[in-house]
């Protein structure tokens, strides 16, 4: 019996509406695929050009404990990358496609990585941001998401929440001691909040349409995919951390910044959405070296790619 | 830039694991890895960094036979209640008449034991 193409999508949107989760080999609409794929690529492949700069403050870091720490957070975002990477390679294997494709897509442009890790990070201040703040920011995003109606997606970000977890109060430490430290080290800390706060309104992306041209979420809460609205995630955000940076006698470099009882939402200054876009295109202020990172480690490493992948063909025909 | 399209070197293994001795096997996720040892290794650097584990099995996906999204929507119309306890419930009641309390499962069980 022939089934049509509307019948099938009629019983796709009925599990989705269930609650029942789709599986890679399961039948599913060209563009639930498809944001799928785009969604989890550039979630995977943000992991990994996060995990590359943040490698770089090992030496640096202040004391071994630091080190050590930051060293397992580096580990667990790259093995974040290599969990999303594979729920995205299992999709893409029907349109003939793999990891390599991924990695060019990112070498060429095409493949997209979150605008926080096209900025720069200067001091150990910023390190201790990125972890308190940009990770609590992925926290709010990724925990959003573990009821998504793509079940391998789901798994995968159970996994990578719980790790989360950690990453957060290895920042929240982090800035404790800064905080609690000399004026200089204030100084530094206040610094780098300044510098990071329009990348973390910008983290949850465009409230609308309106400020960039395009969103995909009105598609993704259809597809199940997501349950709350860019504009929410970051309200959380603000609820969450705001109170915090204040009570800790640090400043947000927005002056309008203010909670209006009335509306119970964030009243804040938006960030500059044309710049956002240039960020995310590749023309962000560390884009190109971050970039060059990834493909010099890319390159240096295709040796073992290559010796471990072709040794049981020369095993054959020897 | 090099290309290793269809490469050896990305084959799917599938990671399961045993927490305790006592617990049952759980698959964790799945890796790429050009051969057995390498994914073994990987599996324990991707999964188990933290987290107690007592058994590690890596299986390269080929290997498995799994089902169709038409094969587990077969399952679902399956009608097994005279396979279950719950397909002879109105024993209970007919006990009743015959006023004696019907054996619960673990009465049914329990026979055997000191």
């Amino acid at each position: 019996m022939e089934i049509s193409t509307n019948e099938r999508m009629d019983h796709f949107m009925n599990r989705i509406n269930d609650g029942e989760k789709i599986e890679a080999d399961d039948w599913m609409p060209d563009d639930y695929r498809e944001a799928l794929i785009r969604l989890i690529s550039m979630h995977g492949i943000s992991e990994i050009m996060g995990a590359l700069p943040e490698k770089e403050w090992v030496p640096k870091a202040p004391t071994v404990y630091r080190k050590l720490a930051i060293m397992a957070k580096v580990q667990d975002e790259m093995g974040h990358g290599q969990l999303l990477l594979r729920v995205a390679e299992d999709l893409m294997e029907p349109l003939g496609k793999n990891r390599d494709d991924i990695m060019k897509d990112l070498f060429s442009g095409k493949l997209k990585f979150h605008n926080v890790f096209h900025m720069k990070a200067p001091t150990w201040g910023d390190a201790g941001v990125i972890a308190w703040l940009v990770d609590g920011a992925a926290i709010i995003s990724q925990t959003m998401m573990l009821g998504t109606s793509y079940g391998p997606y789901g798994r995968a970000l159970k996994r990578i929440c719980a790790e989360e977890v950690f990453h957060a109060q290895h920042g929240e430490s982090i800035i404790m001691s800064l905080a609690e430290g000399t004026k200089e080290q204030r100084a530094l800390l206040q610094d780098s909040i300044n510098r990071w706060w329009s990348s973390l309104l910008m983290f949850f992306g465009p409230r609308t349409n309106a400020e960039t041209g395009h969103s995909n979420q009105d598609k993704n809460m259809r597809y199940k995919l997501r349950t709350k609205t860019n504009e929410q995630l970051r309200q959380e955000f603000l609820t969450k951390y705001v109170p915090r940076v204040w009570a800790l006698g640090l400043t947000i470099p927005d002056p309008t910044l203010r909670f209006d009882a009335e509306s119970s939402e964030w009243k804040y200054q938006q960030p500059d959405w044309e710049e956002f876009k240039k960020i995310v295109t590749g023309h962000g202020p560390k884009s190109k070296e971050r970039l060059a990172l990834r493909v010099q480690s890319y390159e240096m490493n295709s040796w073992v790619r290559e010796a471990l992948g072709t040794c049981r063909i020369s095993k054959v025909t020897r | 830039m090099v290309s290793e399209k269809g490469s050896l070197f990305y084959e799917v293994y599938e990671v399961f694991s045993k927490k305790t001795d006592t617990s049952a096997l759980q698959h964790q996720f799945s890796l790429l890895a050009p051969n057995q040892e390498l994914a073994f290794i990987m599996a324990k650097e991707n999964f188990f960094r933290r987290e107690q584990v007592a058994d590690i099995w890596v299986v390269k996906r080929e290997h498995i036979k799994r089902m169709s999204q038409e094969e587990k929507e077969a399952l679902n119309h399956l009608e097994k209640n005279y396979r279950e306890t719950k397909g002879y419930g109105y024993l209970k009641k007919k006990w009743r008449q015959y006023e004696q309390e019907q054996l619960t499962e673990k009465d049914i069980m329990g026979g055997g034991e000191g």
